[in-house]
C-alpha cells in the first residue's frame, strides 16, 4: 500500500489536505531535493508574476530590475519560516526535524506557485472585465496553500489543532524577531565597515603628507 | 591605397562630426536651459522645445519709460494687450504685435466729473460683452470699472454685507467678469475664495474656495478639537485653506490657481458656474512631479502656480514662480510643454508674475526684470498643438498623421504614443494599437485593443480552435485509457513477479 515515487508524494500531499502529510510521515517519505526545487520555483513564479503578467492588468516599472526583493520574498522568507518553526517547536515538544519541516512546508507551497503561474499564463488571454477569474484562482490557490501549510505543521509535529495554531503564531513572531535582528546586523556591519574605512582614509592621508 | 583612403576618410568624418556638433550647439544655444518633459514613468527626460523665447520687451522698447513691477497682462477682444504697470500706477494698452503703445491710462473721469488716479493696480480685465475695463486697484481698495476711453462707470468697494467680515481688508489682486457681467475679485489675504459681485456692484458671496488639505496634523487636530473647551479652541492655530492667487475665465468655466507651495490639493481648479470643481476627483498633478531640492537655498523647489491662462484652443498654461517655468496642459490636463527657467538671459525670469496667450505666442511679465518676454511656438509645438486639438475634439484618425510627425521629432514624447494608440484603435488596427499603447503605458487603451484583437483572432481561427480542443480531449482520453491498461497490466504482472521470487 502507498508505494509512491517522490514526485507522486508531492501530488498525493497536495491533493489530500487532511491526511496526505500523515501518510507521508507514516511512510517516512519526502525528498529534500524536491523541496529545494519547489522553493526555487516559488522564486521563479514570483518573478514571472511580476514581469510577465498581461499588460492590460498591471504595468510595471520596467526601466530597471532588482532581484533582491524576490530573493527575500522566496528564499529568505522560507528559510526564516523553517528555522523559526523548528526553534519554536523543539521547545513545544514537536516531533519534526529541521529537514522534515523544510520538506513538508515546501510541499504545501505548490498550489500557491501553480496559482501564480496559471494566472500569469491566463492573463495573456483575458481582458479587464474577466479579471474576476484571475482573482478567484488566486484566492483558491492561496487558501489551499494556507490549509496545506497548517496540515503540514500539524502532522510533522503531531500536534493537536489548538497547538498548531499556537505554534504558527509563535513561528510568525519568531520570524519577525529574526528579520529584525538581520536588519540590525546588516546596519551594524555597515557601521563597522564605515568606521574602518574612515580610519584607513585618515591614515592614508597622514602617510601621504 | 588603403592608407590613402583612410587619410581621406578621417578629415571627411571629422568635418561631418564638427558640422553635426555645430548644428546641435546652435539649437541648444537658443534657450538658457535644458528642455525636458516627462516619460511614462514620470521621470524627467530631455525633450524638444515647444516654445522658444523670441524677445523681451521693456518699457523703453515701447517708448514709455521703464515699467515698474508689471503684475498683470490681458489680451482683449480689440486685439490690444492691457498691462497693469503697478509701480507706475497706470494701465498700458499695447497693440497686438507688441511694438506700439495704443494708449496709457493713468487717470479716469468719474461719473460725477472728478478725476481719479490708480494706486498700485494689480489686475486688469477687459470684457467683450460690456466693452468695459475692470481694474483691481489694490491700494485704493476698489475695483474700478470704466470704458475704454477712460471714463469710469462705477467702482466696487468693500461690501457692507455681514457675509463679508468687516475686520477683513479689501485689497483686490485680480479681477475677471463673466458674460453676464458678474465680477469676480481675488483679494489679498482672503482664503474663502473670490468675492463675487452682481452686475450692479452688489456683493453676492464668495466663489470657489479651496479645500484644506487633509494632512495627518489637520486630521489629528480635528479629533483633539472635539475634547477642547471653547476658549482653548479659539486660541489655537486655525486650519485655513490657501487662497486663490489668480484665475482666468474660459467660456462658462473659471480656472483658478494657488501659489501655495506647501499644498498639493486644489493647485489648479476648473470651476463651473455653481463653483463646483471639475478637476476635484481627477488626481491631477500640476507643476513638476518630483520637485528639485535646492541645496544652496536649503529648500524644496515645490511648484507655486502664480498665474493661469486658458488659450483660445483650450490649452491651460500655468506659470510656476519657484522654477520660472510655464507648464502647458491640453484641456484634458495632459502635460504638453515645459518652457522657461529662472535666469537673467532671454527666455528666463527673475520673478514671473502673469502670463497671457495670443494665437501661438506666450507673453510673460516679470516684476523684477520689468519686461514682458514673448515666446513663439516652434515647429514641433505647432505639430503637437494641431494633433492634440484634433485628438481632444474626437478626430483620432485625423490626428494620426501629426502624432506620427511628432514621434519623428521626439521619440520620447509619451502623449504622441497615446494619440497613435487611440487612432489605431479607432481604425481597428488592434495589433498596432496594442504596440503603441504598450509604449505609452496606457493599460486602458491596451485592454480595449486586446479585446478587439482577441475577438478577431477567435473569429478568424474558430475552426482551428474547435479542432484543437477536440483533438486535445480525444488525445487525453486515449492517454488515460492507455495508462489504465498499463497499470492493469502491471497489477496483473505483480503476483507473477512475487510468485517468481518465491519460486527461486
Amino acid at each position: 500500500m502507498m508505494e509512491l515515487k517522490p514526485i507522486q508524494w508531492v501530488r498525493h500531499t497536495v491533493t489530500h489536505p487532511a491526511e496526505g502529510f500523515e501518510d507521508m510521515r507514516w511512510k517516512k517519505s519526502g525528498s529534500l531535493k524536491i523541496a529545494f526545487f519547489i522553493v526555487f520555483l516559488l522564486f521563479l513564479a514570483q518573478i514571472a508574476c511580476d514581469r510577465l503578467y498581461g499588460f492590460q492588468f498591471f504595468t510595471t516599472y520596467d526601466k530597471m530590475f532588482n532581484i533582491f526583493p524576490y530573493i527575500i520574498r522566496s528564499f529568505v522568507l522560507f528559510g526564516t519560516w523553517v528555522i523559526g518553526n523548528w526553534s519554536v517547536c523543539t521547545l513545544l515538544d514537536g516531533e519534526g526535524t529541521m529537514k522534515n519541516i523544510c520538506i513538508y512546508s515546501s510541499y504545501a507551497l505548490v498550489p500557491y506557485i501553480l496559482q501564480m503561474l496559471l494566472n500569469t499564463f491566463l492573463s495573456h488571454f483575458l481582458i479587464r472585465d474577466e479579471f474576476v477569474f484571475l482573482q478567484m484562482i488566486q484566492i483558491i490557490g492561496t487558501v489551499w496553500t494556507a490549509v496545506l501549510l497548517f496540515s503540514a505543521i500539524k502532522s510533522v509535529h503531531q500536534y493537536s489543532f489548538i497547538k498548531t495554531v499556537l505554534a504558527i503564531l509563535l513561528t510568525i513572531a519568531a520570524m519577525l524577531i529574526m528579520l529584525f535582528l538581520l536588519v540590525l546586523l546588516l546596519s551594524l556591519i555597515q557601521q563597522i565597515y564605515i568606521f574602518f574605512s574612515t580610519i584607513y582614509t585618515e591614515i592614508s592621508y597622514r602617510i601621504r603628507t | 591605397m588603403k592608407k590613402n583612403l583612410l587619410n581621406l576618410a578621417v578629415p571627411i568624418l571629422s568635418a561631418v562630426l564638427i558640422s553635426v556638433s555645430l548644428t546641435v550647439s546652435d539649437v541648444s544655444a537658443a534657450e538658457p536651459y535644458d528642455v525636458y518633459n516627462y516619460d511614462r514613468w514620470g521621470d524627467a527626460i530631455p525633450s524638444q522645445a515647444g516654445y522658444i523665447a523670441e524677445r523681451a520687451v521693456s518699457g523703453f522698447d515701447l517708448g514709455i519709460g521703464a515699467m515698474d513691477t508689471p503684475s498683470d497682462i490681458f489680451f482683449a477682444f480689440d486685439d490690444n494687450f492691457y498691462i497693469a504697470d503697478t509701480g507706475n500706477n497706470r494701465i498700458i494698452a499695447v497693440n497686438g504685435e507688441f511694438d506700439n503703445v495704443v494708449r496709457i491710462y493713468d487717470s479716469f473721469k468719474m461719473p460725477d466729473g472728478t478725476e481719479t488716479a490708480l494706486k498700485k493696480p494689480m489686475g486688469i480685465y477687459v470684457s467683450e460683452e460690456s466693452q468695459l475695463m475692470y481694474i483691481a486697484d489694490n491700494e485704493n481698495s476698489r475695483v474700478l470699472i470704466c470704458d475704454l476711453d477712460g471714463n469710469a462707470v462705477s467702482e466696487i468697494t468693500k461690501p457692507a454685507s455681514g457675509v463679508y467680515g468687516q475686520k477683513r481688508t479689501f485689497l483686490p489682486q485680480r479681477v475677471i467678469a463673466d458674460k453676464a457681467g458678474n465680477v469676480y475679485v481675488v483679494l489679498n489675504n482672503i482664503t474663502t475664495g473670490a468675492a463675487m459681485f452682481s452686475p450692479d456692484g452688489e456683493f453676492t458671496g464668495f466663489y470657489g474656495a479651496n479645500r484644506v488639505q487633509p494632512t495627518a496634523e489637520i486630521i489629528g487636530n480635528f479629533f483633539s478639537n472635539i475634547f477642547m473647551s471653547e476658549k482653548k479652541r479659539a486660541r489655537r492655530v486655525r486650519n485655513v485653506p490657501t487662497g486663490i492667487t489668480s484665475f482666468d475665465i474660459d467660456g462658462d468655466f473659471i480656472f483658478t490657481c494657488t501659489s501655495s507651495s506647501t499644498q498639493t490639493t486644489d493647485i489648479v481648479k476648473k470651476l463651473n458656474a455653481a463653483g463646483h470643481n471639475i478637476f476635484a476627483n481627477m488626481e491631477l498633478a500640476f507643476g513638476d512631479y518630483t520637485p528639485m531640492y535646492d541645496t544652496s537655498q536649503n529648500k524644496l523647489l515645490a511648484p507655486a502656480i502664480v498665474d493661469i491662462d486658458i488659450a483660445e484652443d483650450g490649452n491651460i498654461n500655468c506659470l510656476d514662480l519657484t522654477t520660472g517655468r510655464i507648464f502647458q496642459y491640453d484641456e484634458d490636463c495632459n502635460l504638453l510643454f515645459i518652457t522657461g527657467t529662472k535666469s537673467n538671459q532671454l527666455g528666463g525670469f527673475k520673478q514671473p508674475s502673469a502670463l497671457e496667450t495670443r494665437d501661438n505666442k506666450l507673453y510673460v511679465t516679470d516684476v523684477l526684470k520689468d519686461t514682458i518676454t514673448i515666446f513663439t511656438e516652434t515647429e514641433f509645438g505647432k505639430t503637437v498643438h494641431e494633433a492634440s486639438a484634433l485628438h481632444n475634439s474626437g478626430y483620432y484618425e485625423e490626428a494620426l498623421e501629426p502624432w506620427l510627425e511628432v514621434l519623428k521629432r521626439d521619440g520620447n514624447y509619451r502623449r504622441a504614443y497615446l494619440g497613435v494608440a487611440a487612432a489605431k484603435l479607432r481604425a481597428g488596427e488592434y495589433k498596432e494599437a496594442m504596440k503603441y499603447a504598450k509604449l505609452a503605458d496606457a493599460g486602458e487603451i491596451y485592454n480595449k485593443a486586446f479585446e478587439g484583437w482577441r475577438m478577431n483572432f477567435v473569429k478568424k481561427n474558430f475552426e482551428v480552435i474547435v479542432a484543437a480542443v477536440i483533438i486535445i480531449i480525444i488525445a487525453s482520453a486515449a492517454i488515460k485509457y492507455k495508462l489504465k491498461k498499463q497499470r492493469a497490466g502491471l497489477a496483473a504482472n505483480k503476483p507473477n513477479d512475487k510468485a517468481k521470487t518465491t519460486k527461486s
